[in-house]
């Protein structure tokens, strides 16, 4: 218990470094955020215009008063406005965030549900048939990037073949089926190479946990080959696999940005594309800050998960 | 180091090689536009097409392989230089360094690398010049933790603290000693980060954040095709064929390193199954044995041929009756016992001889009835009760499971008898330790719960492989207490496996000498203490301090590799009685009188010096 509430009072922590790194970064980086802001077309900025923006954004105050005053707003979740319309940052943070958590999360069960039960298929028959085909396919997804794989979906289903329209969004309400279709390319596109990832660890995991001595001890028991491969392999072998599947997800909290961008998908990472081209500060300051308040969250969660798999691990 | 698979080395050496070698190749200028040209297909002039703006793909192509892999290399390379320098500083320059070192790492690993990468677009905006730092800046942790990691591993070992003792300093000690062995690891980082740099380069460049166009990028290149792909798909796949292979090279190169550095890696035979063949005659059932071996030899595949390391091994072990299997490392008596619990590793198998079990012939038997005697007719005691116990549960469970494996009884029924057998093996307070996980226990509770398990349903027959060499002296003697308190119970047989003769001295009836795979010598176990016939199982007796204070004396050399062994008496090498008669032929287990069986030629000569005057002289 001690354990997790100090694994608990580091992530705050680093929630912390993570927002005064962001807050700090764009201040303290050499140019005036607004002058560049101001200056974009080419010609020199308005003095006037500078001035106003250094308002809005309150630059001309002291850094100390910035400081706390951000983190006063953030603590109630005001995250700024939008310098392109004006709006809250918040507001369309949340708005966009589910749909880019309901990809993640879309991918990652894709990528469970074949890579886990490929893996373990294929350490059972280790230098099989099915081991040798799913290893060349894995050996594949692991080295396509997630863009290239996005852009052959495309061009191969939507371009060539037809199948489906070449990306985009519809709200879950308005037409559920239309919905998961469109979300279904974009998942496929992160799951090829998440999938080869678990496939790998899944299949190394299992041939590892096979060979050790508790496994023996329970084939010596006489327990049923079923219940030795799920209660004694497969129990230990997902420990790893799921260690790697928490990292690979916190990766993907910033790299679905590719996969969204390709898709034409409204998500979180398309808006921070945007934003990073309108040089909309307060946008890319407040969407960094959530998304890495996620990931560390995110890492929390694996850590505990990993606990309550591992009775050692509470320990230390 | 393991041979290292030389295939991915050169793939991606041939890569270099035509990034290198690309201004010297005649293409045409990657920049030059020829409007007149677009979206041209394959020609003469244009191998591979000419792009949107008529440039020709294929120079493309070889200057983005420039860009792509000279931004990965300038940046794993600054990366590694500073993740050394980190690394060997967190590791040697005391606490504040190392906390500095480490946990300014942690901050850079708080961000999503891609997204960590677009706030610094963001703020130095696209470009090489932005790319180069930010990659480097991305992977530095991984360099850090890999060098901190081999630091302390390294530092630990006794080169590094014989040295320290000569008065090295420092600097010499790391530069000497450390950066030599924890290159293996900074070259398996280095090529997983040179993949995974370009893949993050290319997929800036695709979003227009990295590479700044017109300067030609695989990242770029896709990104524009993307438009045109209705009518150019093929300017498409080339770049993201040369992206793809690129990077699966790249991964074939780390795997290649990681196996030739990382020992453990290497591809070990595997798989759970393993069931004996069920074949060959068998012979008439022996009596009343409740374990007889016939003949046994076990074969086992190596990468240098099949060896045999349990040969023609006879054994036969009565109800009630304790026998002692001995023998030295790799004399193959573990495999014996793993062979009567039709538990041979995957790779191991039975050629020849017959395994029966209260009459019953293993070898033909399949899986499903194996399952049913193992735990019930036999069950087996490992030499290492931590790694034999599961980790992740807990030790009533793991008992309760051996109950459940053979009979149907409500969960309550099972914890009670787990408990009563957690009594029985002499833990106190069993309620409390039935909840407890194996690391949770001291080493001999472990293996008191090891002994729970396996007379869980009252096994007639129980295999001991070395139940008492991971504990220590005085645990030992509790272990040996409680097993041969369970012998005097009921009439349960135990084939007790060790390589230390003492060891069985109390609980032994009979003894089985093993050497180099086959039975040496054979007996009841007082007369072979009182009088060996083979020098082996003298020897093995020398080599314990003896009760009236005789120093012990070790055999000289060591047992021969299955794969070499000498073509007479196998002992002959290391035996102070060889004479040429020894290494001419091959001595068959032959009876010397009342149930003694010697491999020895000579034992009538031997049988003259007793074991005191052998170890006296």
């Amino acid at each position: 218990m001690a354990w997790a509430i100090r694994r608990v009072g580091l992530s705050i922590l680093l929630i912390w470094i993570a927002a005064s790194i962001v807050f700090l970064a764009i201040r303290l980086v050499p140019g005036d955020p607004a002058e560049l802001l101001m200056a974009q077309g080419g010609a020199p900025a308005d003095p006037g215009a500078v001035a106003a923006l250094h308002t809005q954004l309150g630059l001309d105050r002291p850094m100390a008063a910035q400081y706390v005053d951000s983190f006063r707003r953030l603590l109630h979740g005001d995250l700024g406005e939008s310098l392109q319309d004006g709006t809250p940052v918040a507001g369309e943070i949340m708005r966009r965030l589910p749909r880019t958590l309901e990809l993640i999360g879309t991918a990652a069960a894709i990528a469970l549900l074949i890579g886990v039960p490929a893996g373990l298929a294929a350490a059972l028959r280790r230098g099989g048939a099915f081991d040798r085909a799913s290893s060349a396919v894995s050996t594949l997804g692991l080295a396509t990037p997630i863009f290239v794989i996005g852009t052959l979906i495309v061009l191969i289903f939507a371009q060539l073949l037809r199948w489906v329209p070449a990306g985009g969004y519809v709200p879950l309400a308005q037409a559920p089926l239309r919905h998961f279709g469109l979300l279904l390319m974009p998942a496929c596109a992160i799951a090829f190479g998440l999938a080869s990832t678990m496939f790998r660890m899944t299949r190394t995991a299992v041939l590892d946990v096979s060979q050790r001595d508790y496994v023996r001890t329970a084939r010596a028991k006489g327990v049923a080959r079923r219940r030795v491969l799920i209660h004694h392999v497969l129990r230990n072998a997902l420990m790893p696999v799921v260690t790697v599947l928490a990292l690979q997800l916190g990766t993907l909290l910033g790299g679905t940005v590719l996969v969204e961008y390709v898709f034409n998908y409204p998500g979180l990472s398309g808006m921070l594309v945007d934003a990073v081209n309108a040089r909309d500060y307060p946008e890319v300051e407040g969407i960094v800050l959530v998304i890495s308040i996620l990931f560390v969250t995110l890492n929390l969660a694996v850590d505990l998960l990993y606990a309550a798999l591992d009775p050692r691990v509470r320990q230390g | 180091m393991r041979r290292l698979n030389w295939l991915p080395v050169a793939a991606v050496a041939a890569i270099a090689i035509v990034a290198l070698a690309t201004p010297l190749l005649p293409l045409p200028d990657p920049l030059a536009m020829d409007i007149a040209g677009r979206l041209a297909p394959p020609s003469r002039a244009h191998w591979l097409g000419q792009d949107q703006y008529g440039r020709d793909v294929l120079s493309r192509l070889l200057w983005g392989s420039r860009v792509s892999l000279g931004v990965a290399v300038l940046a794993c390379g600054a990366a590694v230089a500073l993740g050394t320098a980190l690394g060997l500083a967190g590791g040697f320059l005391g606490r504040l360094a190392e906390l500095l070192a480490l946990r300014s790492m942690d901050i850079v690993l708080c961000f999503p690398p891609l997204l960590l990468a677009l706030l610094v677009v963001t703020l130095l905006g696209p470009g090489a010049a932005t790319l180069v730092p930010l990659l480097a800046l991305l992977y530095l942790p991984g360099f850090v933790r890999v060098v901190y990691a081999g630091v302390l591993s390294v530092r630990s070992q006794d080169y590094a603290e014989a040295m320290r003792a000569l008065g090295a300093t420092r600097l010499r000690i790391m530069t000497r000693t450390i950066l030599p062995n924890i290159g293996g690891p900074i070259l398996v980082q280095f090529s997983l980060t040179m993949a995974s740099a370009i893949v993050l380069e290319s997929g800036l460049s695709f979003l227009g954040l990295g590479v700044v166009p017109p300067a030609p990028s695989w990242g770029l290149m896709i990104g524009a095709a993307r438009s045109t792909m209705a009518q150019a798909p093929l300017l498409l796949l080339w770049p993201c064929l040369a992206l793809s292979l690129t990077i699966l090279a790249m991964n074939a190169l780390c795997d290649a390193l990681r196996d030739a550095v990382d020992p453990q890696r290497a591809p070990r035979p595997a798989g759970l199954r393993g069931t004996l063949a069920p074949h060959a005659p068998s012979l008439a059932p022996d009596g009343d044995a409740l374990l007889a071996l016939r003949g046994l030899t076990v074969e086992i595949d190596t990468p240098a041929g099949a060896i045999r390391p349990v040969r023609d091994v006879s054994l036969r072990l009565s109800p009630g009756e304790t026998l002692a299997l001995v023998g030295e490392s790799g004399s193959g008596k573990s495999l014996t016992g793993l062979a009567a619990m039709g538990l041979l590793p995957p790779a191991a198998r039975v050629v020849a001889g017959d395994i029966r079990v209260d009459g019953r012939d293993l070898r033909r038997l399949d899986e499903t009835a194996l399952r049913r005697l193992r735990g019930t007719a036999m069950a087996m005691v490992f030499q290492d009760p931590l790694s034999s116990l599961n980790p992740v549960h807990r030790i009533g469970a793991q008992i309760g499971e051996a109950v459940r494996a053979h009979h149907r009884l409500p969960a309550r029924a099972v914890r009670e008898r787990a408990v009563g057998l957690l009594r029985r093996v002499g833990i106190p307070d069993p309620e409390r330790r039935a909840r407890s996980f194996a690391h949770e226990l001291s080493g001999g509770m472990r293996q008191r719960a090891m002994i729970a398990m396996a007379i869980a349903n009252d096994p007639r027959l129980l295999i001991a492989d070395e139940p008492t060499t991971a504990l220590d002296t005085t645990v030992q003697a509790q272990i040996l207490e409680l097993i041969s308190g369970l012998k005097r119970q009921g009439g349960m047989a135990i084939l007790f496996i060790t390589h230390s003769l003492p060891v069985v001295a109390e609980i032994a009836d009979t003894l089985a000498v093993m050497y180099a795979g086959e039975i040496v010598e054979q007996g009841a176990a007082a007369a072979l203490f009182a009088r060996p016939l083979h020098p082996y199982t003298a020897a093995l007796l020398a080599s314990v301090p003896g009760e009236d204070g005789a120093l012990p004396r070790s055999i000289p050399g060591t047992v021969p590799a299955p794969h070499d062994l000498p073509p007479g008496c196998r002992f002959a090498p290391r035996c102070a009685h060889r004479r040429d008669a020894c290494e001419a032929a091959h001595p068959p287990l032959a009876p010397v009188g009342d149930d003694r069986l010697t491999r020895c030629i000579r034992w009538r000569d031997f049988a003259g010096t007793r074991p005191s005057a052998e170890t006296a002289a």
